[in-house]
């Protein structure tokens, strides 16, 4: 009888430790730890959380690039019309979700003469550090449609919860 | 007891004392058990389990140790153990959402954790072990961990000055100075300008008591016609920045009674040559051709006018001065041509520029603005109150003081409150016990009270005097940013040494160009050496980039080099004596320390280097995808039509080589050109001269001069 009250005690010890164990995930937000949001191009109504990396981005495009890759800008029109060929928006996943990280790296630093497109697209190399053109590119991948996927990062079978 | 008896006793006192003893054994063995199972601890081996499922599992466990991880930074007073659990934080591998909680590296910012700790921008409590007492308010811990979403804020404790990379808070801060929250409350970084609200010393010579009281009632739809919550009448993203106060009838008719008969200053009526007068009032097209003046000289620029298009109203123009879709009802007719001859006789601190008027021309606009922005129902719904009486006049009086309007308006005779709201300058570090939610139901929390209160004061201070604030979700975010921000001095003095102080320039010259400098209000378009305001070109190197001709001639009469822009240089009618004035003063003082015009003459720029630059423009640098020359080309760069007249050469030349470093944050991009191609590019554009008055150039009209 005193074993079994023993061994119930123990059982019930055991349980209240390994109550500890489980981790409420409740189900937040995802805009409440974001650093900054876009409201989607296409779809104001979807807002896409940015972190500060990506924010970044979103500043820098808003001062430099701004200009040619939207078709409106902080002071009113836009100049994407005037240019030919005409510039592919920020925005659109179906011309940038093909290309890499390097190739627009690459553009954005040496400028489309460099990588066989127009020389309308100047330089940046010079105006921009890395690090600034690097969250340009991530500010593209975040705001993108159709969804930017990134490549499949090999040998990993791990996939988050 | 007889001795057989007494060995049974034993054995069951010896069963007794077994189990006792067992009993007490487990009882000792809870306690490093326990410790055993210590959350952190957990952590800890499930980030041993989650490295092993990782290719690199080998540099994931490189510095793992099974003890408490801290960043000890004595100096600051730093002392976090979050990367106790927070293992991956700087493991690039462990990058992105798909990673789970605790185990993420932190997104790439400028400060690195180890340096830093954590605490610092996410605050909660950095010793702690234990999630909930890290993370969350607890009796013995008040202050929990910033949402990400208000992150910004903590940036702010340490940035007092500007920081581009923080939007939120910079539009918070922005937010609470155009809102004129300074007027009552103390903020940190914010000072309270002169002048706030208007000057309401001689009130009762611009409006009516009728308008006063309209204004007063319903200050957001003052001319709404359909009953939505929009600013006079049009959708505007702009905060109007007389809030509502919730005022009774008799408040609202004691009020207008005190300011109506404000009128300290009388009006100086303007004679108009009676001559001008008779012959323009027989022309039938009088506020048309006023309208046409209004346009001419950009008055949108710095006003907004209601435009419907397709059945929607929009509002086009500037925000610097007040909308003024309806000001005809508004304002009596002898006080605006008074206001429109001389603004500061009115208000000294008026931001509008004095326009040299002609009689024809101020006739024409005070009739465009008197017949054509107009509303008939402005004032339907407002009651026929008559004259003043003194009760009303002194429970205004009373009113004007109990209300906090003195702390934004100043009326002659009353100062403005010290103090009239609480001291917002340390709210940010504020715990919950300090604050006062009363019979609200919202979360305790430091984030929620803010919101709760700026949204509607009374929910949580029933005796509140704070006006009501109507913000977007997002720019009340941004409030609560910048209030949070606000965590008043340090407690440490490692602490105090973070801080990155908030800038200030002054530049206010002398002399007759610092007459003319305030005359004409130029810093509140254009900035000097850091001071002034942003929404034209920046004046600070002025003298080496323009030439002193094409000043001249621009001030005289302001045409866009930029043709997009809605918001142009307003014609100020001043005499070419003055152009002068200000075009001597910027060549002598306004130049930059590297670009001296004098060194770079125009005469070594021949026209096979201008057909050279030419070809470079147009082919290899394809420069008209933002420079528009005749009427081709991009709308991002400034027309180059009239360049050569317009820029020296030594500017062209310094510029094409590094832009950044004459305009700091210029959009045009620095190009690697060679010397001869930078000699060549300004030997093209100096020959760009289309738009000059022919003949008029005197000055360096070498053979570069092309075209």
């Amino acid at each position: 009888m005193r074993t079994l009250v023993l061994l119930v005690g123990l059982a019930s010890i055991a349980g209240i430790a390994a109550c500890g164990k489980k981790t409420s995930v409740a189900a937040i937000d995802p805009l409440r730890n974001a650093y900054d949001s876009e409201p989607d191009w296409n779809d104001p109504q979807r807002i896409i959380p940015l972190s500060y990396e990506q924010a970044q981005g979103k500043r820098i495009f808003s001062q430099q690039c701004v200009w040619c890759h939207a078709d409106s800008t902080p002071a009113g029109p836009s100049n994407r019309s005037n240019v030919t060929p005409t510039p592919p928006l920020f925005n659109d996943g179906s011309v940038l979700n093909s290309e890499s990280d390097e190739f627009l790296q690459n553009i954005i630093t040496l400028g489309g003469s460099a990588m066989g497109k127009s020389a309308m697209m100047p330089p940046y190399g010079k105006t921009l550090t890395q690090e600034e053109v690097r969250s340009l590119i991530a500010y593209a991948r975040a705001i993108a449609v159709p969804l930017y996927q990134p490549p499949a990062r090999s040998s990993t079978k791990y996939s988050g919860k | 007891m007889p001795a057989e008896e007494m060995g049974k006793v034993s054995r069951r006192l010896r069963l007794a004392f077994a189990i006792s003893s067992v009993a007490f054994v487990i009882a000792l063995a809870i306690s490093p058990v326990k410790d055993l199972r210590r959350e952190w601890k957990r952590y800890k081996r499930e980030y041993v389990r989650f490295a092993q499922t990782r290719p690199d599992t080998k540099r994931l466990l490189a510095d793992f140790r099974p003890d408490i991880d801290q960043i000890w930074i004595p100096e600051v007073g730093v002392v976090d153990r979050c990367t106790t659990c927070h293992q991956g934080t700087s493991q690039p591998s462990l990058a992105g959402l798909g990673v789970p909680q605790p185990f993420r590296a932190h997104p790439a910012i400028p400060h690195h954790v180890q340096e830093w700790g954590c605490v610092v921008c996410h605050r909660g409590q950095g010793p702690s072990t234990e999630v909930a007492e890290a993370h969350e308010t607890t009796l013995a811990w008040e202050q929990p961990i910033l949402p990400g979403k208000f992150v910004q804020g903590a940036c702010g404790s340490c940035h007092r000055g500007d920081l581009p990379q923080a939007p939120q808070l910079e539009r918070g801060r922005q937010l609470l100075a155009e809102l004129n929250c300074a007027g009552c409350h103390r903020l940190q970084g914010i000072e309270r300008p002169a002048m706030l609200g208007p000057d309401l010393t001689s009130i009762g010579t611009k409006v009516s008591r009728e308008w006063i009281y309209k204004w007063l009632k319903e200050p957001r739809t003052i001319t709404d016609a359909d009953g939505n919550v929009t600013v006079n009448g049009v959708e505007n993203e702009e905060e109007p920045r007389m809030p509502k106060f919730a005022l009774s009838e008799t408040e609202l008719r004691a009020l207008s009674a005190y300011l109506s008969v404000q009128q300290a200053k009388p009006v100086e009526a303007v004679k108009f040559d009676p001559r001008v007068a008779a012959s323009l009032s027989r022309k039938p097209d009088l506020a048309d051709q006023g309208e046409l003046r209004f346009r001419q000289m950009f008055c949108s620029t710095c006003h907004s006018l209601a435009v419907t298009r397709a059945g929607e109203s929009k509002l086009v123009g500037g925000d610097i001065g007040p909308e003024l879709t309806k000001v005809g009802s508004k304002v009596k007719p002898e006080w605006l041509a008074a206001w429109l001859r001389n603004p500061q006789g009115y208000l000294p601190h008026s931001k509008m520029p004095r326009y040299e008027w002609s009689d024809q021309d101020l006739y024409e606009v005070t009739q465009y603005i008197q017949t054509k922005l107009t509303d008939p129902d402005l004032l339907t719904n407002v009651p026929q109150m008559g004259a003043p009486s003194d009760d009303e006049m002194k429970l205004g009086r009373r009113l004007f003081l109990e209300k906090g309007c003195a702390s934004c308006h100043l009326i002659d005779g009353i100062g403005s409150p010290k103090d009239f709201g609480p001291d917002l300058s340390a709210l940010g570090g504020k715990n919950v016990s300090q604050l006062e939610f009363g019979a609200s139901k919202i979360p305790r929390s430091l984030i929620s009270y803010i919101q709760a209160k700026v949204v509607n004061p009374l929910s949580v201070n029933a005796a509140a005097r704070m006006p009501q604030y109507h913000l977007t979700p997002s720019d009340l975010d941004a409030v609560t940013t910048a209030l949070l921000s606000m965590t008043g001095t340090p407690a440490s003095s490692g602490m105090g040494k973070l801080i990155v102080p908030q800038r200030r320039a002054e530049f206010h010259p002398v002399g007759e160009f610092g007459r003319l400098y305030e005359r004409y209000k130029c810093y509140v378009c254009h900035q000097f050496s850091g001071f002034g305001g942003t929404l034209a070109p920046d004046l600070s190197y002025e003298g080496s980039r323009a030439t002193r001709d094409w000043i001249i001639e621009f001030l005289e009469n302001p045409q866009t080099l930029r043709p997009t822009l809605v918001l142009r240089m307003p014609q100020f009618n001043m005499t070419r004596q003055e152009a002068a004035v200000i075009a001597d003063y910027f060549g002598t003082v306004l130049q930059h320390p590297e670009v001296n015009p004098t060194t770079v003459s125009r005469n070594e720029f021949t026209p096979q280097m201008a057909a050279l630059g030419k070809e470079l423009y147009e082919v290899k640098y394809q420069c008209q995808a933002c420079h528009t020359i005749g009427s081709s080309g991009g709308y991002v760069g400034p027309s180059l039509n009239n360049a050569g007249n317009w820029m020296t050469p030594a500017w062209i030349e310094a510029w094409l080589r590094d832009p950044q470093a004459l305009v700091p944050g210029t959009i045009e991009p620095r190009r690697p050109f060679t010397e001869n191609e930078v000699k060549a590019l300004t030997a093209y554009v100096l020959t760009l001269n289309q738009g000059s008055a022919p003949g008029k150039r005197g000055s360096g009209a070498a053979g570069a001069r092309g075209e």
